[in-house]
């Protein structure tokens, strides 16, 4: 269908209210849902992708597709199962003990989202027992921590231990990151990956899930 | 007093972003997650609610009446006091880096032995004005004794002032014993400070329980705090220049009220490290021609409260000691001195936005600051630097070479430099083609294998570990 390629075009150029239009457009012309999402919505979120890598988009130009793509997903997503909504995989998401830096964090949460991955974002000052507690409920896939200060970021080692403790280790990835960080400290702690920014944790996150 | 060169503001441009400030002040507020601070704040006067504090034009025009316009920081000899001014242009070296940057350019986790190193590269330096403070995070030392493990390597490696911590109130506590014990009982430290301190806001307008909590200690100390904001422009505020500039104002200016409730006329300093976002990976950029304007901007706004201003330093996102390490960390301190910043944090060390030090750098970075203060030392107009005799008696055509009035003023008119080259090709190439870096590495290991400290008396010294070992 046309309609597809304006849509992805839409998502592309940021543009909430032409998402929403066409969106609906789409499916009162009888598209189907999942067609919609994955020819037009994520289509267009995939161009971002590959134009932010080769630097021809910026963070902001992603964050308003990824947008966009949110305004047409809401749409589109009561009509569909939950578990039909695609998704590449589950991360969940926070920053360690003690630490209440939470935007660089939320940008790695962002570009997660623009990338495919359903997010869990539980904010900051989480302890370990927290972490523990919500990759019980959530059962995500990764567990992505972030730390600001030097004196913070031994509590990701407390929270990977507090993992092997309770058995979840094998269940679920630890990736690490925040200015701090090094590849150094990630083996160190036992950590399954380090990025050392936001779009590369989308690319560890993907070669960790394949 | 040297003149100034800088200015990117307009006095319109410094009252309207003032306006823009007392708006977000009254109106959007600041968040202070320290009950005490909520306390001060609510018995000054301010609207608190939850743990936001609403400061009306009021309180904040009153309050920065308080702020001292000069006060001298002790040192533990008092040649090396410093005085901290609206005049001043003080240094101190690169703080707070979790890594050092080796010469073959790899980076590693910095260590006890570095910040010991990069101490004793300070007390060594004939520009420096300062040890410094956190010269890098030594994570090889616990968490809990760390902050005055540093401030002991401050103390043994180096007789000149130094900072304290910024982790909460208990560690300010700690620094202000050290200093107690540093220049005995008698000294009146609450009267004459030996300690400066960073206290860092969490931009967009938070300020967090540690940092409060060692505001506050100090204050009540009658010890310096530099209340400092990193706006990240574009994504922890404004992408805007001009807006920017209101929120980092807005947190700094809560900061310094905060401590005048404490103690009216406690010593503060106006500080900035703001920049931009680089936005191909939403990360910090400190080298950038932004940045060099926000340093402008910041000694402007704090010209406007007459409050002394911290900004700037050999500043640079480069990963090594290389052209665009040189370039950008000349641009940040002169921009730093022209524009009338008063006190230089980052002036020796820095790499990669704050990330790393590196000893190479730190002697290259001594080597900008010598330039950079003989620039700020400007011409001397006299009639002894007009010498209309001898240009009379030397005539068309002759030269000043032997002329008594060279030789008695060439060793003080013109600074000599340590590590530039200014020989002949032919000579360079016979002395084995030294870049700067390799003649910064055999200096560094020079300062380091015949540099003396001055000797701590072992009284003290045995005070200061007995108290390191009661914590």
């Amino acid at each position: 269908m046309a309609g597809f390629e304006e849509l992805s075009k839409g998502v592309i150029g940021g543009n909430q209210a032409k998402v929403k239009e066409l969106t609906q457009r789409l499916i009162d012309e009888g598209a189907e849902p999942l067609e919609i999402i994955n020819q037009g919505l994520i289509a267009g979120m995939s161009i971002v992708g590959a134009r932010f890598k080769n630097g021809e988009m910026f963070v902001p130009e992603v964050l308003m597709s990824a947008k966009a793509m949110g305004s047409g997903l809401e749409i589109v997503k009561p009509m569909i199962a939950d578990a039909d909504m695609p998704s590449i995989g589950k991360v969940l998401l926070g920053t360690v003990k003690g630490d209440l830096h939470d935007i660089g964090k939320n940008l790695v949460g962002m570009m997660l989202e623009s990338g495919g991955f359903t997010v869990i974002n539980l904010g900051i000052d989480i302890a370990p027992e927290q972490f523990v507690a919500a990759i019980k409920e959530h059962n995500p896939d990764i567990l992505a921590m972030s730390a600001l200060l030097t004196t913070t970021m031994l509590h990701m080692k407390d929270t990977i231990e507090l993992l092997k403790e309770e058995g979840l280790n094998d269940k679920v990835q630890v990736i690490v990151g925040g200015a701090p960080i090094s590849q150094d400290f990630a083996d160190e702690v036992g950590a399954a990956g380090f990025a050392p920014d936001a779009a590369s944790a989308v690319e560890l996150c993907k070669r960790l899930l394949n | 007093m040297a003149l100034l060169g800088g200015q990117c503001l307009s006095r319109t441009d410094i009252e309207n972003i003032h306006e823009a400030t007392l708006n977000i002040l009254e109106d959007t507020g600041v968040s202070i997650g320290y009950q005490p601070a909520l306390e001060a704040f609510r018995k000054a006067g301010a609207r608190v609610k939850g743990e936001r504090v609403y400061l009306s034009r009021k309180i904040v025009e009153e309050k920065i009446k308080e702020v001292p316009v000069k006060f001298t920081l002790h040192a533990r000899n008092p040649e090396k006091n410093i005085t901290v001014s609206r005049n001043s242009f003080l240094t101190a070296p690169g703080y707070g880096a979790p890594f050092v940057t080796d010469w073959n350019d790899e980076k590693r986790t910095a260590s006890y032995a570095d910040f010991e190193n990069f101490a004793k590269l300070a007390g060594a330096s004939k520009y420096l004005s300062m040890t410094g403070g956190n010269l890098v995070e030594p994570v090889d030392i616990s968490d809990k004794i760390r902050h005055v493990m540093m401030q002991y390597a401050c103390i043994i490696n180096s007789d000149k002032c130094f900072m304290g911590s910024s982790y909460g109130q208990k560690k300010a506590e700690d620094s202000v014993k050290m200093a107690q014990i540093l220049l005995g009982p008698e000294h009146k430290l609450d009267e004459k400070p030996a300690l400066i301190s960073l206290i860092n806001t969490i931009t967009p307008l938070v300020i967090d329980e540690r940092q409060l909590g060692a505001l506050m200690e100090y204050a009540k100390a009658g010890q310096a705090c530099i209340v400092a904001s990193l706006a990240m422009a574009g994504a922890t505020s404004p992408a805007s220049l001009a807006g920017t500039l209101a929120v980092q104002n807005a947190e700094i200016l809560t900061g310094i009220v905060l401590a005048q409730i404490v103690r009216p006329g406690a010593p503060v300093v106006f500080g900035s490290t703001s920049s931009i976002t680089e936005m191909k990976y939403g990360s910090l950029t400190i080298g950038a021609p932004e940045t060099a304007l926000i340093v402008t901007a910041t000694a402007q706004m704090a010209a406007f409260y007459g409050i002394p201003c911290r900004a700037g330093g050999t500043l640079t996102d480069a990963k090594c000691v290389d052209a665009q390490a040189g370039w950008e960390s000349m641009m940040n301190l002169l921009t730093a001195e022209r524009s009338g910043i008063n006190f230089v944090l980052h002036s020796a060390g820095i790499l990669e936005y704050y990330m790393s030090m590196s000893y190479e750098k730190f002697i290259i970075d001594e080597e900008m600051l010598g330039m950079v203060l003989r620039f700020r030392r400007g011409i001397d107009v006299s009639s002894e630097s007009l010498p209309l005799d001898m240009i009379n008696k030397v005539g068309p055509g002759g030269h000043f070479l032997d002329q008594d009035h060279t030789f008695h003023t060439f060793k003080k008119e013109f600074w000599r430099p340590d590590i530039c080259d200014r020989g002949t090709y032919d000579r360079w190439r016979t002395e084995g083609c030294l870049t700067a870096k390799e003649v910064a590495q055999k200096k560094y290991n020079n300062v380091l294998a015949e540099y003396q400290p001055t000797v701590l008396d072992p009284i003290t010294d045995r005070q200061l570990k007995v108290f390191i070992d009661s914590l």
